[in-house]
C-alpha cells in the first residue's frame, strides 16, 4: 500500500513544493481520477489500471484551470485566504460530483480482482501489487521527469526562487500551472490504479485525505523523496496497527503520528533542519 | 454616540424579533440556529480574526460541550446550565491540550494540525462507546421544562439564550480587541519577532486566546445540544459542517471585525436552510455546492468579506449626503 | 557602574563563526558605538544581546542579571530592547499605536498611549501619530522603530541604523536625541555606517570584524589604530577614492 500512498500524495507535496500553497482539494482530484477510470470501465470496457492514463490527462485538464483561474489569483493573498479557496474548491467538487453522479458507491470487476500471489509464506494480493507497480512506475517517471528535463530545472528554479526564474526568463505563471495540473493529475492517476480494490463514490476523497496529509507532513511538506519515504512509513504504521488495534483506531494513530510530527518536527523526518 | 445608537437598535430589533415569528415554526429555529452560528463564528473570530491563528478544528471543542453537559445530565442528572461550565473547563484543557505543541505552527501548518485535532475527538467519541454510545449518538433526556433544568416547550426560549450568548460572546470579542491583549495580539499578527523584542510574551498570549476561544466554543456546544436534543459523533465533532462552517460564516462577513460573523450567519444559516429546503429531494449537495461556489467567489473578489461591501455602500451614501 | 556586561560569547552557523569571543562591559550611561564592515556580526551580535539568537558560549549580564537563554520578552521586561535594522514594523497598524504597544510592556493602554504620544514627540514624529506605519517613507519608519523601542522604558538600547538615510538636518535631530536620551541615564549601543555622526556622539567604539572584537577605545584611539585602519577604514577609504 505504501507505494500507492506515495504517488498519491506527491501530487500534493509538489504543490507545496512549487507553491507554498496547501491543497485541501488534492484528495477530490483522486476521486475525479477513480470515476474517470470507472466511466471508462464500464462504458469503454477498458481495465481500470490501463485507464489511468486518462484519469491523469483529465484531471490534469482540470488542475491546469483551476491553477490559472483561481488559484493564481490568491499566491500572494494571506493564507487564510488561500486555505478557503481550496476549502471550497473541495466543497464544489464533492458536492459537484454528488449532483452527477449521484450517491452511490460503484465498483469495478476485473478478471484478477480475487488472485493472490504466493511467495513463500507470503500472499500477495495481484491488484495490491498492480497498483504498487504502477505507482513505482509513475513515481519513477516523475522523478525522471524532474531531473533531466528543461521543465523540471525551471520548476525546481521556479521553487527556489520565483524571482531569480523570473529574471532569467522562466515563465513562472506557466510552471505553477504545469506543476499544479502534473500534481492532481498524479494523484488522479493513483486514484484510478486502486479502483480495483476501493469502491468509489463522491465522499471518496474523505477517506484518504488525512493519509494523504500525514504522508507528506511525515516526509516533509514539498519534498518528493520525502513523500515516498513518508508513503511507505504510512503503510508501515498502518500495517503494524491493523495488528494491535480494531480498525477505527487505525485512523486515530494516524492522526496523533500526524499532529506529533507536525509539532516536533514539521519539516518532516528526512527534512533538514533550518 | 452614534455607533452606541445603531448597537442599541439591532439588539432591539433581534430582542422583538422571535416574537413575531410563530414559535413553533419552521423560522424560529432557523433564526436559534442562525443566532447559535454568529456566536461559535465570533468564538473563532478570537482566535481566527484577532490572533490569525486559522483554526480548521474549534468542532473538538464544541463537541466536548455538546457531550459533557449532556453526559452529566444522563448519568447524574445535574442541570445544564452547570454541564455547560463543565464542559467549557473541559474546552479550555483540549484548548491547551492542542496550543501547546502547535503555537509555533503558522498558516497551513497549523490549520492542518487543528483539524486533525478535530478529526481525533471524532473518532475517540466513535469509539468510546461507553461514555459516548458512539456512533448511535445520545439523547437529551426529556425533563419537566423550567429554566433551572434549561428545558423549554417551545424554541422561543432558545431563541433567546442564543441572541444573550451572542451579544456576550461579541463583547467579549470587542474587550479583547480594545485591551492590551488586542494590541499584543495584533502585534503578533504583523511582525513576531519584533513583538517579542518589545517584552510580548508571544507564547503565552496565543495561549491565553487558544483557551478563552476554546473555552467558549464548548459552552455553545452545550446550547446547541439543548435545542437539537439529539446529537452524534458526526454532527458536532464534524470538520466540514461545524470546524470549516464557522470559520466560514467568519471570513464570508468580515474576519477580525466583531459584526463580521453576525453578518456571515445571517446570510449564510438562512440561504443554507433555504436550499435545503427547495432542493433536499431534488439534488443532494446542490445547496452545498452553490455554498462552496459563494465561498470561492467572495475569496477572489471580496477577501475581506461581506463587510467590505456595507463600507463602501456607507461610503457612498455619505458622500451623497455630503453633496 | 556596570550596566552590560558581555563575556565571551560565541555564535556558529553551519561553517560561518558569526561571532567569537566577544567580551568588554559597559558603564551605565554610556554611548558605544559598533562599527565594522559589512557582515561583520553586528546586527547578529544586537539578536544575540536580546535573546532573538541563542549564544554557543558565553555570558550576558544586564544590571546584574544573567540573560543568556532567556526570551527576547523577558530580556525586554529586565530593561534591554534593540530597533530592527530592516524596520520591522506592525506595518498595518497606526504609527501611535505601534509605539503604543511597547508602553504595555510597563503600563495600562491610558497610560500606554500617553507615553507613546511623548515617545514620538522626542523622535518629531506626533503630527503622523495617526498614519498607518507602513505608509510612512524609510526614514521616518526608522524613527518609528526607535520611539517604539524607546517607549519599552529600557536601561539599555541597542540602535540598529536609525540614522540610515536621513538628511544632515535630521541626523543631527537623531544625534541630539540620542544625548538626550543618555542624559535621562538610558545606556545606549548604536550600529552606524555614517562615520562622522558615531565619531561625534560616542564615548567609546567598538569594531567588530569577522564576528571578532578587534579594537575597544575612545573614537580618536580607534581611528588612529593601525589594526583598525587597515582592517575598516583603510578599506573605505580606497573606496571613497
Amino acid at each position: 500500500m505504501g507505494g500507492v500512498y506515495a504517488v498519491i500524495s506527491i501530487g500534493l507535496t509538489l504543490v507545496y513544493g512549487v507553491m507554498g500553497i496547501v491543497n485541501f482539494a488534492q484528495a477530490e482530484f483522486l476521486m475525479i481520477g477513480m470515476f474517470v477510470s470507472w466511466f471508462a470501465w464500464a462504458y469503454l470496457g477498458l481495465d481500470p489500471v490501463l485507464a489511468a492514463p486518462l484519469s491523469f490527462a483529465v484531471a490534469f485538464g482540470i488542475g491546469w484551470l483551476v491553477q490559472g483561474q483561481l488559484i493564481a489569483r490568491v499566491l500572494k493573498a494571506p493564507s487564510v485566504a488561500q486555505i478557503f479557496l481550496t476549502v471550497g474548491l473541495l466543497i464544489v467538487i464533492e458536492n459537484g460530483s454528488l449532483l452527477l453522479f449521484g450517491s452511490q458507491f460503484r465498483s469495478v470487476t476485473t478478471s484478477y480482482q480475487t488472485m493472490s500471489l504466493s511467495l513463500g509464506a507470503l500472499f500477495i494480493s495481484v491488484p495490491y501489487l498492480i497498483a504498487f507497480g504502477m505507482s513505482l512506475a509513475c513515481g519513477l517517471a516523475l522523478w525522471w521527469f524532474m531531473r533531466t528535463s528543461w521543465f523540471g530545472r525551471a520548476m525546481r528554479a521556479t521553487a527556489q526562487n520565483p524571482m531569480a526564474a523570473q529574471l532569467m526568463g522562466i515563465d513562472t505563471a506557466l510552471m505553477y500551472k504545469i506543476a499544479f495540473a502534473l500534481g492532481v493529475g498524479l494523484t488522479a492517476f493513483g486514484g484510478a490504479v486502486i479502483l480495483p480494490y476501493v469502491t468509489v463514490f463522491p465522499g471518496v476523497g474523505g477517506q484518504f485525505v488525512v493519509l494523504m496529509f500525514t504522508v507528506v507532513v511525515l516526509g516533509g511538506l514539498g519534498s518528493v523523496a520525502g513523500a515516498v519515504v513518508g508513503g511507505l512509513a504510512v503503510g508501515v504504521i498502518q500495517a503494524l496497527s491493523s495488528l494491535f488495534f480494531p480498525i477505527q483506531l487505525q485512523n486515530l494513530i494516524l492522526f496523533i503520528v500526524f499532529i506529533f510530527v507536525l509539532a516536533v518536527r514539521p519539516q518532516g523526518l528526512v527534512g533538514a533542519s533550518r | 454616540m452614534k455607533r452606541w445608537i445603531a448597537i442599541l437598535a439591532a439588539i432591539a430589533i433581534a430582542a422583538v424579533l422571535p416574537l413575531l415569528l410563530s414559535p413553533t415554526g419552521y423560522w424560529i429555529r432557523v433564526l436559534t440556529f442562525t443566532l447559535l452560528f454568529a456566536a461559535m463564528a465570533q468564538v473563532w473570530n478570537i482566535i481566527g480574526g484577532l490572533a490569525n491563528q486559522t483554526s480548521l478544528g474549534h468542532a473538538a471543542f464544541f463537541g466536548i460541550g455538546a457531550y459533557t453537559s449532556t453526559i452529566l445530565v444522563l448519568k447524574f442528572g445535574i442541570s445544564p446550565w452547570i454541564g455547560m461550565f463543565a464542559g467549557g473547563f473541559l474546552g479550555g484543557i483540549a484548548a491547551l491540550i492542542i496550543a501547546v505543541p502547535t503555537m509555533r505552527l503558522q498558516g497551513h501548518y497549523f490549520a492542518l494540525a487543528t483539524l486533525a485535532f478535530g478529526e481525533v475527538m471524532r473518532v475517540i467519541a466513535n469509539v468510546w462507546t461507553s461514555l459516548t454510545g458512539g456512533p448511535v449518538g445520545l439523547s437529551v433526556p426529556f425533563v419537566p421544562p423550567s429554566i433551572a433544568a434549561y428545558s423549554f416547550k417551545q424554541l422561543l426560549p432558545h431563541a433567546y439564550i442564543a441572541l444573550i450568548a451572542l451579544i456576550i460572546v461579541t463583547f467579549i470579542f470587542e474587550a479583547i480587541r480594545r485591551s492590551a491583549m488586542g494590541y499584543r495580539l495584533r502585534a503578533i499578527k504583523e511582525n513576531p519577532a519584533a513583538a517579542e523584542v518589545i517584552g510580548i510574551d508571544t507564547t503565552k498570549v496565543k495561549l491565553q486566546t487558544a483557551v478563552i476561544s476554546g473555552v467558549l466554543m464548548a459552552m455553545l456546544g452545550t446550547l446547541y445540544a439543548q435545542v437539537a436534543v439529539f446529537f452524534d459523533p458526526d454532527t458536532v465533532f464534524s470538520a466540514a459542517s461545524i470546524s470549516i462552517r464557522v470559520a466560514l460564516i467568519a471570513i464570508l462577513g468580515g474576519v477580525g471585525t466583531a459584526i463580521g460573523p453576525i453578518l456571515g450567519a445571517l446570510f449564510i444559516i438562512p440561504v443554507e436552510e433555504l436550499m435545503n429546503d427547495l432542493f433536499s429531494s431534488g439534488a443532494a449537495g446542490l445547496s452545498q455546492l452553490i455554498f462552496g461556489v459563494i465561498l470561492i467567489a467572495v475569496i477572489l473578489w471580496r477577501p475581506r468579506g461581506f463587510i467590505t461591501v456595507f463600507d463602501s455602500l456607507m461610503a457612498r451614501f455619505s458622500n451623497k449626503a455630503r453633496s | 557602574m556596570t550596566i552590560l556586561d558581555v563575556r565571551g560569547i560565541s555564535r556558529r552557523f553551519g561553517g560561518l563563526q558569526a561571532l567569537s569571543d566577544v567580551t568588554f562591559s559597559v558603564p551605565k550611561g554610556q554611548i558605544v558605538g559598533l562599527i565594522g564592515p559589512n557582515g561583520a556580526g553586528k546586527t547578529t551580535f544586537f539578536s544575540t544581546l536580546v535573546g532573538l539568537i541563542r549564544p554557543d558560549s558565553g555570558s550576558i549580564q544586564l544590571d546584574g542579571t544573567s540573560v543568556v537563554g532567556q526570551k527576547p520578552h523577558k530580556v525586554a521586561a529586565l530593561g534591554m530592547t534593540k530597533t530592527f535594522q530592516n524596520v520591522a514594523l506592525f506595518a498595518e497598524s497606526s504609527v501611535l499605536d505601534n509605539v503604543l504597544t511597547a508602553g504595555l510592556l510597563r503600563h495600562d493602554v491610558e497610560t500606554a498611549r500617553r507615553e507613546a504620544l511623548i515617545c514620538l514627540d522626542r523622535v518629531g514624529l506626533k503630527s503622523v501619530a495617526h498614519k498607518l506605519a507602513g505608509n510612512l517613507s524609510f526614514p521616518e519608519r526608522a524613527r518609528v522603530e526607535l520611539a517604539r523601542a524607546l517607549c519599552t522604558g529600557p536601561k539599555v538600547l541597542l540602535l540598529d541604523e536609525v540614522m540610515a538615510a536621513l538628511n544632515p538636518v535630521e541626523m543631527q535631530e537623531i544625534m541630539d536625541l540620542i544625548r538626550s536620551l543618555r542624559d535621562d541615564g538610558i545606556t545606549l549601543l548604536v550600529v552606524e555606517h555614517h562615520m562622522r555622526a558615531i565619531m561625534t556622539i560616542c564615548d567609546r567604539i567598538l569594531v567588530l570584524n569577522f564576528g571578532r572584537l578587534l579594537a575597544d577605545g575612545t573614537p580618536e584611539q580607534v581611528a588612529n589604530d593601525p589594526v583598525v585602519v587597515e582592517a575598516y577604514l583603510g578599506r573605505s577609504m580606497e573606496a571613497h577614492k
